[in-house]
């Protein structure tokens, strides 16, 4: 039996079949609720706990560093005054992180007012696993009333939208990626387009006709025709527009308004933004 | 049952690690890629039905926490354990030299396809300005990957698993 053809080609044929395996997943897509999908939600719920833990430990290695800093300072002193020191300086790190994370989440609270709308705070907990995506793992997940579709925002403005969850934690696709695409438009001229990512660092405003009005330096805000994110909300600033070439369209280039590097804390909308048939009937009313 | 056990330990850890310390340290994204690392070591020393099943799992494990086109790792995983495979077969060499070699490949063919993946293949003509971080990431890679196999190597020994595959 060991002679046979299968058993000399099972490797190869096993790995043809998942190979055909994965090409179907590429082509069908997992949505949520599918039970391909619940192997991804459980390895988010294994991970996100180790990243948080990854995380935590950071912060504690900073505030250690910063303490042995501060002690190769006072080496003089006698060993009593170091341990205090360090004690004060490891708390006072502490006290400043978290001032700054309560400043933080203050103005993520003062968002949510201005918004008007129902949102929860997450923590940022991890990034895309390979780094050729961007998105991010938060803190919070569907026990926490989050879905995926939701918008997700800090202070300077749009991050991105859910695309997969667990329980306890969360994935965001970034509105960088380059499979992401948002319906936004230039405040000043009114000029609408498809604010999508590109394959390395940036955004573009895709889809812009030629005689529109774009300048270098104008606002681009969300228009809340993708159902998704509320209109008005801040995307970026026009970092070039291109005119050369055929086509029928602008070669625009946004610089965003959010450092997606930098997040910490970040917003997620949980009330769906209100459909324009509804608004207008609001309006007939 | 033991393989699968070493290599979902491995799994856990590499793509914690790879999610969570480019959030915390800025590395401009410069980490190396442990579960391709541990999908060349799945192919060179293990050769059956078993390992290939884990290889998809770990790419369909990465699928979880990169991109947003479930598939592209898994598909990618498999492709990188076949390609291991055939050389340690074909070639009879599986040391830690074509391991690092077949990593460095590896880092940059799976990324190029997963550009490609999800944007249609006109996507790869705009993959000029990364081309040099992704080539410092391969070498990252390859560089790591002896001390990653040594590790896997270590976790057979403790469990009882064959260290290096049967001809070398």
């Amino acid at each position: 039996m060991r002679s046979g053809f299968l058993w000399r080609n099972r490797v190869l044929l096993t790995s043809g079949v998942l190979l055909i395996l994965s090409l179907h997943l590429i082509s069908a897509g997992v949505h949520p609720g599918d039970l391909a999908a619940r192997p991804q939600s459980a390895i988010l719920e294994i991970i996100s706990p180790v990243d948080a833990a990854f995380t935590h430990l950071s912060d504690g290695a900073s505030s250690v560093f910063s303490d042995y800093v501060d002690l190769l300072h006072v080496r003089d002193e006698n060993k009593r005054l170091r341990d205090e020191l360090a004690r004060v300086n490891s708390d006072h790190a502490r006290l400043e992180e978290l001032e700054a994370e309560n400043q933080h989440l203050g103005e993520l609270l003062e968002l949510r007012d201005a918004l008007g709308t129902d949102a929860v705070a997450a923590n940022v907990i991890g990034s895309d696993a390979t780094g050729l995506s961007h998105t991010l793992i938060i803190s919070s997940g569907s026990l926490d009333g989050l879905r995926v579709g939701m918008a997700v925002l800090a202070n300077e403005g749009v991050v991105g939208k859910i695309i997969a969850i667990s329980p306890h934690a969360a994935r965001v696709l970034m509105i960088d990626d380059h499979n992401s695409a948002l319906d936004g438009f230039d405040q000043r001229s009114r000029a609408r387009g498809i604010v999508a990512g590109v394959v390395d660092y940036g955004l573009r405003l895709k889809y812009a006709d030629r005689s529109q009005d774009i300048e270098v330096g104008d606002t681009v805000v969300t228009s809340g025709l993708d159902g998704i994110f509320p209109r008005g909300l801040l995307v970026g600033a026009i970092k070039s527009v291109r005119r050369q070439g055929p086509g029928l369209f602008l070669d625009v280039s946004i610089t965003p308004a959010v450092d997606f590097r930098e997040l910490e804390q970040v917003l997620v909308v949980t009330q769906a933004p209100p459909h324009l048939d509804d608004l207008a009937d609001q309006a007939k009313d | 049952m033991r393989l699968i056990l070493l290599f979902a330990v491995f799994v856990v850890l590499g793509l914690a690690f790879e999610s969570a310390v480019p959030h915390l340290v800025s590395l401009h994204g410069l980490i190396p890629n442990l579960i391709i690392i541990l999908a060349v070591d799945l192919g060179l020393r293990h050769h059956g039905v078993l390992p290939a099943i884990i290889a998809f799992a770990m790419g369909y494990a990465t699928d979880a926490l990169s991109g947003s086109n479930p598939g592209v790792n898994a598909f990618m995983m498999t492709m990188v354990f076949l390609v291991s495979h055939e050389i340690s077969t074909r070639l009879m060499v599986a040391n830690a030299f074509v391991g690092a070699t077949v990593v460095f490949f590896a880092v940059i063919l799976t990324a190029l396809a997963t550009i490609a993946f999800a944007n249609g293949f006109n996507a790869l003509s705009d993959t000029g300005p990364m081309l040099p971080r992704l080539m410092l990431e391969a070498a990252i890679s390859a560089i790591v990957a002896p001390f990653v196999f040594a590790m896997l190597a270590g976790g057979k020994r403790l469990t009882g698993l064959p260290a290096r595959a049967a001809r070398e």
